[in-house]
């Protein structure tokens, strides 16, 4: 799966589901992709396009689910998110409706679009409300997987997709249940989510060429499972954690809460983007925002070398 | 039948009143202005419900948009044997399943709601599976006239018309008062009838407060010819059946005490035995 987009590789994976289930439902926010250009040729009446409405997108969804409906949302993760919360708030988390809302451009994935489009704030959000599932996808193995598990949830969840093309970490046959997988073992772990696995992994790589043997730990299902989590720490004595989202309550922050809660006294560095830092107008790529913020890989060698010091 | 109607409304608002007076809370106007329409739904037969069997597949839905009218939906699935009258004595008390705003662990109740502006998009999702599943059964929703201030309303309104939902059914109960003021003093929501036409619906307006209405225009829904979603705007009197309640704002979410309930009961009891 490599060369594809977290979004064709979801898409296409719900496609071939709804071609044998009358019952898949994609409510669109005026949101389109490649790959929904054929859901929306040859299964119309399964493609609702409920237009730039994204509270109604979410009540309607929310209104089919009750009748047997199984309903993707789908729009730009802030608007998505945000635009809607308090409908998220009422029928999803509080009512318990099972609907899968699919988010566009965690992070700085929409690069050039300026602060509206960029999404780092939603972990916080919607972590902070019960009967949620987050599903922060770090490759297209893991969104197609995810894409096929919405469809048999109990809950609500919220599948934060990347707008990048990125590498494959997966290999098709990964259980995704776990919650959280390690991707490199080291005596130092890096936990990381979404895209910043990846700077991750290249951070790693480059400490490995200073002595520094470092493991990476990606965490793709928030609330976190706490106990694989525990476990893939394999008892190391400091953490990095990382995220690509401001660090006031969010996976940072449910990082430390886990290893709180189970008694893990462990220091932790947490590598972010600071509310003083503020939003956003920087242009030129990702790789310059994240520059900006301290969060590319150069910047998480420089931090994490001075933390294990 | 429109008589003894008519008396179950009042012998409802009666209760109501007692309910709210006794947990010192709720929504008493809110509840008063939509009492008639509840009542010819549910006990009028214009929905068809079935109080032994709350999720009957083929049962009409009713969404209460405006949440906040939860006693008066209480009162009349209660009346209808939904569950008994006796267990709203617990409303808003210590180990009751009742609180001030609409929630769907009661028998009956479809959707959880206080937050306005969601039971109708939920409402439209819920028709338009219906059609997609070749279901029958009509989906009936009753919105707040300040409940259309908010925005949701009207991306649904276009929503339900575009994709005509004409088994959708909106009542709007228009008591004419939010919490502060009159709407027309606040952002005035006249002309409705413009408004909803505008946007893809058929309209009708009627007094809410009358049983023969009602029933008239309830009773031709399902036969109705019109590819479009239907409102039917009601005129009400928000605290109707308690004269100190009425046109007078910021009696909105509260129960009278004391002497005020004293009154307010008499004031009910007047009205129902020239009703």
């Amino acid at each position: 799966m490599n060369n594809i987009t977290q979004r064709d590789s979801f898409w296409n994976k719900v496609y071939d589901l709804a071609k044998n289930n009358k019952d898949i439902i994609i409510v669109s926010a005026d949101m389109g992709a490649p790959s929904l250009d054929k859901f929306r040729t040859d299964l119309p009446a399964q493609f609702i396009n409920v237009g730039i409405a994204e509270q109604n997108g979410i009540l309607v969804a929310s209104g089919m689910a009750t009748e047997g409906k199984r309903v993707f949302v789908y729009a730009i993760a802030p608007f998505i998110t945000f635009r809607c919360l308090e409908q998220i708030r009422v029928n999803n988390s509080m009512m318990k409706i099972p609907i899968t809302i699919v988010g566009v451009g965690a992070g700085f994935g929409y690069e050039d679009s300026g602060p509206t489009h960029h999404m780092i704030e939603d972990i916080t959000l919607v972590r902070s409300m019960p009967n949620l599932i987050i599903n922060s996808i770090s490759d297209s193995v893991m969104s197609a997987a995810v894409a096929e598990r919405s469809c048999q949830m109990k809950e609500a969840n919220y599948v934060r997709l990347d707008r990048l093309t990125l590498p494959t970490l997966y290999k098709e046959d990964e259980d995704f249940s776990k919650g959280v997988a390690t991707l490199r073992k080291g005596d130092y772990y890096i936990a990381a989510t979404g895209s910043m696995v990846h700077v991750a992994l290249e951070a790693a790589e480059k400490l490995n060429q200073k002595g520094l043997n470092i493991g990476v730990i990606d965490v793709y299902t928030i609330p976190i499972h706490e106990e694989n989590f525990i476990a893939a720490l394999g008892g190391t004595n400091k953490l990095i954690a990382l995220e690509e989202h401001f660090l006031t309550g969010g996976f940072t922050s449910a990082v430390c809460e886990t290893l709180q809660d189970n008694g893990v006294m462990i220091p932790v560095k947490r590598i972010g983007l600071s509310l003083e830092q503020g939003y956003c107008y920087e242009y030129g790529g990702r790789n310059v925002i994240r520059e900006h913020y301290g969060i590319d890989t150069d910047s998480v060698v420089e931090k994490v070398s001075a933390f294990l010091k | 039948m429109k008589k003894s109607l008519k008396k179950k409304a009042w012998d409802i608002r009666k209760h109501i009143l007692n309910m709210c007076i006794k947990a010192e809370t709720g929504h008493v106007t809110s509840s008063m202005s939509c009492v008639d329409i509840l009542v010819a739904l549910y006990q009028g037969e214009m929905m068809r419900h079935d109080p032994k069997n709350p999720g009957w597949a083929e049962r009409d839905r009713f969404i209460l948009s405006k949440g906040q009218a939860s006693p008066a939906l209480y009162t009349v699935l209660a009346d209808c044997g939904y569950f008994p009258m006796k267990d709203l004595d617990k409303f808003a008390q210590k180990g009751g399943q009742f609180g001030v705003h609409l929630q769907n662990s009661v028998p009956g109740v479809e959707i959880t709601c206080g937050s306005l502006g969601q039971g109708f998009g939920f409402a439209a999702g819920v028709a338009l599976a219906a059609r997609m599943n070749r279901e029958l059964f009509l989906t009936f929703t009753l919105l707040g006239d300040g409940e259309c201030y908010e925005g949701s309303i009207w991306e649904t309104a276009m929503f339900a018309s575009h994709n005509r939902l004409n088994n959708l059914v909106a009542i709007v109960d228009r008591n004419y008062l939010c919490v502060t003021d009159f709407t027309e003093n606040i952002v005035s929501l006249e002309p409705m009838e413009d408004r909803w036409n505008s946007f893809g619906w058929d309209v009708e307006r009627i007094d809410g407060h009358s049983m023969e209405i009602l029933l008239d225009v309830l009773g031709q829904v399902r036969s109705r010819k019109s590819t479009r979603p239907l409102v039917i705007i009601a005129d009400t009197i928000k605290g109707e059946g308690v004269e100190s309640f009425c046109y007078q704002p910021v009696c909105h979410g509260i129960a009278p005490k004391g002497d005020d309930a004293k009154k307010a009961l008499a004031e009910l009891e007047r009205r129902c035995s020239y009703e």
